[in-house]
């Protein structure tokens, strides 16, 4: 059983009302965060031309504009420590808008990577952290619904945000695209408007003089919590082979002789796919029988990413491939909805947000070299299918991980619950009687609320 | 192919075959002229002299009542052309044949075809030269059947069919490429369409505005200091022995203001919506405010100047953003 996180969180989370609104502000948030550098591909053509650079200078707008957004990540979770979600994701918004803006006005391609890709990058960042952390505030009992949902928002706006680019490139070129771009990005701050700071009955925590400089803005102590140290590694781990497929199940495609058109809808199926499982995930998360046990959730969907990689090679035709992308979209989609949710889980809705912060800036390296590196496996093997069992094996090994130390987690923690009630009965023992009957009901309370 | 087998053969057969003979000149080619292409003479690569010395046959076995053949041409060259025709059933000893190019009839192709082994068989001598020799030729047997042959020059691949779009003041590249499998061009030109003139366009002369680059079987136009009359349509074409192949694209130059309207109207939407969200927070805080207790009250207070400060802080962004 995780640890009641409600009697550490001080209050009561509203879990609804107003929350639902704040789910509809971190879909947009983490929208933007995650599909706005996936989306600008479009302008890449034109702009490489316009610059006269090469293909792999322009393909590193996206890299740089993902590296800043994961690189700024411990920044955020300062911010949002000391000032909470509303004004980093307005001052994110702004950001990003400025960022494209000044963009639109570029004379060479360093001044994109500065503008779109660092100062874009760390509005981004400044977006997808503090949405993240606001779920936890005002959600618990339905906080893997709310999770769900939230990380619903990439697929659905990556598939809005395509064809729009599509169209402002066709009607304003480049430059025009980039400044209504910017305009439009600047809807992150009317997100970040509605992420009102939860109404907590209780005062805050007062940081003790023992705590440094630097753990009063950030707490590093997370790097002795265990679940957080699972999660850490799995995730390193995980991340390198998480992207590439994407990435190259188009290539795949046309590598095997189909026509482009089939090839980009072999992604589309996979978007859609996705879309509906995430907030299908959220909910079943949600469930009883899973939400105590929601580790063992997301190693399953972990290990369900590395399974399919290894299928994929051995599908033939289209039809093969058909099926691998549906079956990718469910697993992509599950472990997404889930991937925030169980670090949630683990380490508690106050200590999420410096959690994030410290996970994001380290998987900066898995996720920017994943891709480079599965290009180079591919070059120098020829055969697509290498490519695949190693992300599959680069899946199945963190699932496995997942599985086994979150059995040995689960196993402490529940002696540490119950080494923390045995210790709570003994001292109200030794007061008196009729309060100890009081404090047995309220932890009681506590933990079936947690089953529902 | 609906007919059935009892009339045909059930096989379609596509013979081809090409040959080259060094010295081939026949009765069309008398006149040994330049080929007429619109640029100054194009260096003569040793594989492919200005007389056609090159002869290409294609013969094609008719099933059923239409097919379209095409023939790619890059240098002058003699086409032998034959249609075979298995009939109809009729059976007919004798039917008129003759051949059309471009819808027109060459009245000196009319013949009587005998039936030899169950077949008719058309049979001609085409010289291209030049541009005016390319295009559609048809053979045709009486009224019914009919085989077409599209002479051209290798076309253009990846043309971009929507406009260009470029600002006044700003650049723009405008790329043609020949497809990789298709024989490399020996040059480029570039064009500019005024009124129903292709007017070449010279890069040499004035190279602050124009540059061409060319590069083997892709060629790049870039325009400096675009005006809104630099609008129109621009014709990018590939110079081979006997014709130039055109492709075209379509150049449009405006200004900022045309993207700065939606902007700043994105920009309007963001700035009501948020002041509206701030404000009805602010509203609803102060109205359950003034019926809650001191102790929310205080909180209440600190939430709103918090929300103040918000308030503050993207109006005034907002404020600097509209200049």
């Amino acid at each position: 059983m995780p640890p009641p996180a409600t009697s550490t969180l001080g209050y009561t989370p509203p879990d609804g009302g107003w929350g639902w609104v704040v789910v509809f502000a971190a879909f947009i948030s983490i929208g933007f965060s995650y599909a706005f550098p996936k989306s600008l591909t479009v302008f890449f053509k034109e702009i490489q031309e316009y610059f006269d650079v090469s293909y792999s200078e322009i393909a590193w707008l996206s890299s740089v504009m993902l590296a800043s957004m994961y690189a700024a990540g411990p920044i955020s979770s300062i911010l949002v420590n000391r000032y909470g979600s509303r004004p980093v994701v307005m001052v994110g918004g702004l950001l990003v808008g400025l960022g494209m803006v000044l963009a639109s006005f570029g004379t060479s391609i360093i001044h994109l990577y500065l503008c779109v890709g660092v100062i874009g990058g760390f509005g981004l960042a400044f977006n997808l952290q503090p949405a993240l952390t606001i779920i936890g505030t005002y959600f618990h009992a339905k906080r893997p619904l709310a999770n769900g949902l939230a990380m619903t928002g990439s697929p659905v706006v990556l598939s809005t945000l395509a064809p729009l680019n599509q169209f402002l490139f066709d009607s304003f070129g480049w430059r025009g695209s980039f400044l209504i771009l910017g305009g439009i990005t600047l809807n992150c701050c009317v997100a970040g408007s509605l992420m009102r700071p939860v109404k907590k009955t209780a005062a805050p925590v007062v940081s003790t003089e023992s705590q440094s400089c630097v753990e009063r803005f950030i707490d590093l102590s997370l790097f002795k919590h265990r679940g957080f140290l699972i999660y850490l590694v799995g995730n390193i781990v995980m991340f390198f082979g998480i992207f590439a497929p994407i990435v190259f199940l188009a290539p795949y495609a046309k590598h095997q002789g189909i026509d482009e058109y089939s090839a980009a809808l072999l992604l589309s199926i996979f978007a859609l796919v996705d879309m509906f499982v995430r907030p299908a995930t959220g909910f079943v998360g949600n469930t009883k029988r899973i939400r105590p046990r929601i580790q063992y959730f997301f190693a399953f969907a972990v290990s369900l990413n590395g399974v399919c990689h290894f299928l994929c090679p051995l599908l033939p035709g289209y039809a093969g491939l058909v099926g691998y992308a549906m079956i990718f979209g469910v697993a992509f989609g599950m472990v997404c909805a889930l991937l925030f949710e169980t670090l949630m889980d683990l380490v508690g809705a106050q200590r999420f947000s410096s959690a994030v912060g410290l996970v994001t800036i380290i998987e900066c390296a898995p996720v920017l070299l994943g891709p480079p590196i599965a290009g180079a496996m591919l070059d120098a093997f020829g055969d697509y299918k290498y490519m695949y069992y190693t992300c599959g094996v680069l899946m199945l090994l963190p699932g496995i991980f997942f599985f086994i130390m979150n059995y040995y987690n689960y196993k402490k923690l529940d002696e540490e619950q119950r080494r923390k009630n045995t210790a709570v009965e003994m001292k109200t023992a030794e007061d008196s009687v009729p309060q100890n009957l009081s404090q047995n009901e309220d932890l009681t309370t506590e933990t079936e609320k947690l089953k529902s | 192919m609906s007919v059935s087998c009892l009339h045909f053969s059930s096989q379609l057969l596509l013979l081809l075959s090409f040959h080259r003979h060094v010295n081939t000149i026949s009765e069309n080619t008398t006149s040994i002229t330049e080929p007429r292409v619109e640029t100054p003479a194009p260096k003569t690569p040793p594989l492919a002299p200005l007389i056609p010395t090159q002869t290409a046959q294609r013969n094609v076995l008719l099933t059923g009542e239409n097919h379209t053949e095409e023939i790619e041409v890059v240098n002058p060259v003699v086409l032998n052309l034959e249609c075979i025709w298995p009939g109809n059933g009729k059976r007919l000893p004798n039917i008129t044949g003759y051949w059309t190019k471009d819808g027109q009839t060459i009245e000196t192709s009319y013949s009587n075809i005998q039936l030899e082994n169950d077949l008719y068989r058309l049979i001609r001598e085409f010289t291209i030269m030049n541009e005016d020799d390319l295009g559609n030729y048809s053979c045709l047997f009486g009224p019914k059947a009919k085989v077409k042959f599209i002479v051209a020059a290798p076309h253009l691949g990846e043309v971009r069919d929507k406009p260009i779009v470029s600002y006044v003041g700003d650049s723009v590249v405008m790329v043609c490429k020949m497809d990789e499998k298709k024989p490399q061009p020996i040059s480029w030109n570039w064009y500019i369409q005024n009124g129903t003139n292709k007017v070449q366009i010279e890069s040499d002369s004035n190279a602050h505005k124009y540059k061409i680059t060319k590069d083997g079987n892709k060629t790049k136009l870039l325009v400096y200091n675009l005006t809104e009359s630099d609008s129109g349509v621009y014709y990018c074409g590939a110079v081979y022995a006997v014709a130039i192949s055109m492709g075209y694209m379509q150049l449009r130059v405006i200004t900022y203001y045309e993207p700065l309207k939606p902007f700043m109207g994105i920009l309007a939407e963001v700035v009501i919506l948020v002041a509206v969200i701030l404000l009805y927070e602010k509203i609803g805080s102060r109205k359950h405010g003034e019926s809650a207790g001191t102790e929310e009250n205080k909180d209440e207070t600190n939430n709103l100047s918090h929300r103040d400060n918000d308030v503050a802080v993207a109006h005034s962004s907002t404020r600097q953003r509209k200049v």
